[in-house]
């Protein structure tokens, strides 16, 4: 958990507006809103093939 | 000095920790001297919190005194909780980093927190399991909150 008020360089860093906002890897992946486990584990494994390229 | 948790909230939490408490756990705080203006505050909400259980306990560290012990838990930047389970004098460190203070909504979060740490067990299905524990790299997620 990041506090995006006490934070806001790193909320800008990430493109942080509506919240929560779930960054992967530092911006290899991200999800706005609620993260069910599916879709997050999803957008995990996308995330990593990602950093990998 | 005025408590930040009133006699509803602590009847309340008393209760959850009572009933879903199991192991226990070790809450360590990073502070700052200067410039940081939700340590004082972070700091007085988890003693509180601590003082509900017995299974509770908070250590505090200096990010700039205690440069080893935050750079072993990779803390950078304050207030920050680690939320770890305990046994005996082992710390069993999970992963779980709260910076800024858990106001609000997050306040639940990290009741959530404790009580997920004292069960030792993720709660999560046994495909993310597998996954898991099939990661060759590390996975940092960070999720942004706001107190309302």
């Amino acid at each position: 958990m990041v506090e995006a008020m006490e934070f806001m360089e790193l909320s800008d860093k990430y493109g942080v507006s509506g919240v929560p906002h779930t960054t992967i890897n530092n911006g290899a992946g991200t999800m706005v809103g609620a993260a069910p486990e599916g879709h997050l584990l999803t957008e995990i494994q996308r995330a990593l093939k990602v950093s990998a390229q | 000095m005025e408590r930040l948790l009133n006699d509803d909230i602590v009847r309340q939490v008393k209760e959850a920790f009572d009933e879903q408490l199991q192991r226990p756990v070790e809450i360590l705080f990073f502070r700052q001297k200067t410039g940081c203006d939700y340590c004082d505050d972070t700091r007085h909400l988890i003693e509180e919190l601590a003082a509900i259980s017995d299974k509770l306990h908070v250590s505090i560290y200096d990010l700039d005194e205690d440069k080893a012990i935050a750079s072993q838990y990779h803390v950078d930047k304050t207030p920050a909780l680690v939320i770890a389970g305990r046994e005996d004098d082992r710390i069993i460190d999970y992963g779980i980093r709260l910076a800024g203070i858990p106001s609000g909504h997050e306040f639940s979060s990290l009741i959530q927190d404790l009580i997920l740490v004292s069960g030792r067990d993720s709660g999560l299905s046994q495909p993310t399991r597998d996954f898991l524990k099939n990661l060759t790299e590390p996975v940092h997620l960070q999720v942004f909150v706001t107190p309302t």
